[in-house]
């Protein structure tokens, strides 16, 4: 799906962003990048869909050399949320907002008209709404749903919850990770939020200062502590207080299973 | 103090109220944590604290604000923002100036403040908060978190009894938002400054704050330190608020009774209750 | 490199009184307009750019006489084409193209251009426009509320270009194409970058008013500045350079 290939970037020779990375990432996973800011993580999600063109090297997208396809060829592959809705949304009703989208990549009416119907439906979303006086949650949610009407098979988020209330970002998170399950589109999301990416990602790529210090499944990074301490990283609470007590719960990842490691002990040693 | 009483108001062609009855006295020196879902009124509330509503922003306004016995909605609210510094919730445009030092003189030069003072108040800030590398930057080539300092700096000049912030941290990464949330407990704890901030990360929330108040749909759903939450998890699973985790993990164990203990707020707090349970 | 940017510096015109700076600027412009010698011209075009490098922007200065070259371009074409006087210079088919006046007026015109702007532009790079402001405000009580809306004006630049790019790289995202070549399609490529543009705008300026507002902004007088802006010897020496400047032109231009 995403292939990178000893991609290096920088604005200026001096400084570079990204230094020799190569990596790839599956169709159908769900991959979160996470790293301390200005380990390279916007860099590399807007390398994948051309917005950025790497100085050396080359980023695939599903087999298409990044640097000969124009980005808005690109776009059909690949959804994009960005963290602030605002800069998107130009339409005066959701309903022209979700089709604006299909409109720009050449849909055919009809089927742009039956896939707005569809999306504003799974969104909760009403038709006529003036975007702008929205509050940001319900535009986040006409953001994603725009881009989510053009079915691209690979979703990147951006810090997709910053500035969202939990149940809006529950909303959000359970929508893509349904996405994801049911019909194997490839999401790779950029997160600060420990939590968020424990919770939803498949796996995990570790950055710090342009490069990969780590890749693999989400709960055992979380407890690599060499790794995510070099990355500048906290690990999300459970994981955190179950590597305190070293081996003893190992397989402890979630407040369920802490809840379940701590019912067998407290049972054997009768706590109270 | 700052004292609110029956609190409402309804902006401007707006259908529904953003606050509704609310009631609250915060004492000096508290240090409070306002959060809810989008729209529950937490931004109108902080407003109103400063008197940029019902002053600046037009509206029906029911009931009184006063600090200090001072009412808001009559005080002129420049003046008020001696009493009440406001933090905006966009960093970028409520700066007035391009340099560090232009910028927290900007409201000192204002107010009148005599000139020997201006200097020493400049140093003292920039100082307090750690940023006096910063004074001849431009702002604009500053981090979020820079930034975030600068924007408190410039409000904590003009020494207001209360600093009112509305989701300082929101565009920025944990390590700085960390960093801002120490800044102001040390603000806090040892220049007496009250603290009023609003925040969607619960975790800073439990970690710092004295007072927790929950907004929804204009009114008060909960108020209370953070450790009273323990009683109301499944109210704030209602409202759409997260809980930390280990608070969650607490708050089971004492129900199953597997803990006697408080509920935990930290990861160092639930590190101790594991330790007694495993006991 | 954005070519109004401040350059930071400790130079003899870094050092000067802002409102001196811009009084110099304008005086070098009246120098440029008021001298009718071509080579004169050049010359103070020269000097602008030796002045620079004593501020350590010759660079920017190079930069900037290049793309005035162009602006000063158009007003050549256009003067050389309307001024008939003097003897015909290119004549096609018994039609006068353009004569010797035109040539001399259009070539001085042009020069005169790039002469009296370069000088303002580069005020920029040795002048924060705070201080400008401030120093305007204090020092001549110009209304502080101009001073406000133009430096906010200047601040907000950067601000609203990186939003700008933002929004552009977000339409790109969603498959608008910006490089198409349809005269059509490119009209409508406006919208989307425009619209979002004007919202964030409106809602930034909004909070901006508040804020300052909110620490004061009605009480401000030309009194409350705190740093002063002082005249020294230096400004009184660089008016006089500036006037001996103006004569010579006049008279060598004469």
């Amino acid at each position: 799906m995403i292939r990178f290939e000893n991609v290096s970037f920088g604005y200026s020779e001096k400084r570079p962003i990204l230094n020799d990375l190569s990596f790839h990432i599956e169709k159908g996973d769900f991959v979160a990048l996470i790293g301390a800011n200005g380990a390279g993580k916007s860099t590399i999600s807007r390398l994948v869909n051309g917005l950025l063109h790497p100085t050396k090297g080359h980023v695939y997208l599903n087999g298409k050399d990044t640097l000969k396809t124009p980005s808005s060829t690109l776009a059909r592959d690949c959804g994009f949320l960005f963290q602030n809705p605002d800069r998107q949304i130009c339409e005066n009703t959701v309903k022209d907002e979700i089709a604006f989208s299909m409109k720009a990549q050449g849909w055919p009416s009809d089927l742009i008209a039956d896939r707005t119907r569809a999306v504003l439906e799974t969104f909760d979303l009403d038709p006529e709404w003036f975007p702008f006086s929205r509050s940001r949650g319900e535009r986040q949610r006409i953001a994603l749903a725009s881009v989510l009407a053009c079915e691209p098979g690979l979703l990147i988020l951006d810090e997709p919850t910053t500035g969202l209330d939990y149940l809006e970002c529950i909303r959000i998170m359970d929508h893509v990770t349904g996405l994801n399950q049911e019909k194997g589109v490839t999401v790779l999301m950029v997160s600060h939020d420990m939590e968020l990416v424990q919770s939803y990602a498949k796996n995990v790529l570790v950055l710090n200062h342009g490069q990969i210090l780590g890749q693999g499944p989400t709960n055992e990074m979380m407890k690599n502590v060499e790794v995510l301490k070099k990355a500048r990283v906290l690990p999300a609470q459970i994981p955190e207080l179950a590597l305190r007590f070293g081996d003893e719960f190992k397989d402890v990842f979630t407040v369920e299973d802490m809840l379940a490691a701590l019912r067998g002990r407290a049972g054997k040693g009768g706590a109270l | 103090m700052i004292s609110v009483k029956n609190l409402g108001f309804v902006y401007q062609g707006g259908k529904s109220a953003a606050l509704d009855g609310i009631n609250i006295e915060i004492a000096d020196g508290d240090f409070v944590g306002i959060t809810g879902t989008s729209g529950a009124g937490k931004t109108t509330f902080t407003f109103a604290l400063s008197g940029i509503i019902p002053q600046k922003i037009k509206g029906d306004f029911y009931g009184a604000v006063t600090v200090d016995g001072v009412d808001t909605a009559v005080h002129p609210a420049e003046e008020f923002a001696r009493k009440v510094g406001q933090v905006f919730q966009d960093i970028d445009s409520q700066m007035v100036a391009s340099v560090v030092e232009d910028e927290i003189l900007f409201g000192l030069e204002n107010f009148g403040v005599p000139y020997e003072e201006i200097a020493k108040r400049v140093d003292r800030v920039l100082k307090d908060l750690g940023i006096e590398d910063l004074r001849d930057r431009e702002i604009e080539g500053l981090s979020g978190g820079q930034k975030q300092k600068v924007a408190i700096a410039s409000i904590l000049a003009l020494e207001p009894e209360v600093i009112v912030l509305d989701e300082p941290t929101g565009e920025l990464d944990p390590e700085s938002s960390r960093e801002i949330f120490k800044i102001l407990t040390d603000l806090n704890r040892e220049k007496g400054i009250t603290v009023i901030i609003v925040e969607q990360k619960i975790m800073l929330l439990c970690e710092y704050v004295k007072h927790m108040m929950v907004l929804d749909k204009g009114k008060i759903a909960f108020y209370g330190t953070p450790g009273d939450m323990a009683s109301s998890i499944d109210t704030f699973k209602d409202l759409g608020i997260n809980v930390p985790r280990v608070t969650e993990l607490s708050a089971s164990l004492i129900s199953e009774k597997i803990y006697d203990g408080e509920v935990t707020l930290t990861v160092d707090e639930a590190e101790k209750m594991v330790r007694r349970i495993l006991k | 490199m954005n070519l109004l940017n401040y350059v930071p510096g400790d130079s003899f015109l870094h050092k000067l009184n802002p409102v001196t700076k811009l009084l110099a600027a304008f005086l070098y412009g009246i120098a440029a307009i008021i001298c009718g010698n071509v080579f004169a011209e050049v010359g103070l075009i020269i000097l602008m750019i030796l002045i620079s490098a004593t501020c350590g922007i010759a660079k920017r200065a190079i930069l900037l006489t290049r793309n005035l070259f162009f602006l000063g371009l158009i007003m050549f074409v256009i003067q050389l084409f309307f001024v008939r006087d003097g003897e015909p210079l290119a004549v096609i088919g018994g039609f006068v193209l353009f004569t010797t006046g035109g040539l001399k007026s259009a070539l001085l015109l042009s020069l005169r251009v790039i002469a009296a702007m370069l000088p303002l532009m580069l005020l920029f790079a040795i002048t924060q426009m705070n201080d400008l402001c401030n120093a305007l405000v204090k020092r001549l009580h110009l209304p502080y509320r101009y001073a406000f809306i133009v430096t906010t004006a200047f601040r907000f630049v950067p601000i609203f270009a990186t939003e700008f790019h933002d929004i552009q790289d977000a339409q790109k995202a969603r498959g608008v194409d910006f490089d198409t070549k349809n005269i059509f399609r490119k009209i409508g490529l406006v919208a989307p970058l425009c619209v979002p543009l004007l919202v964030s705008s409106l809602k930034k300026v909004d909070v901006s008013a508040m804020s300052a507002e909110m620490r004061g902004f009605e009480l401000r007088g030309y009194k409350s500045g705190y740093k002063e802006y002082p005249f020294g010897v230096r400004d009184l020496v660089t008016v006089a350079v500036l006037v001996a400047l103006i004569a010579i032109t006049a008279l060598w231009g004469a």
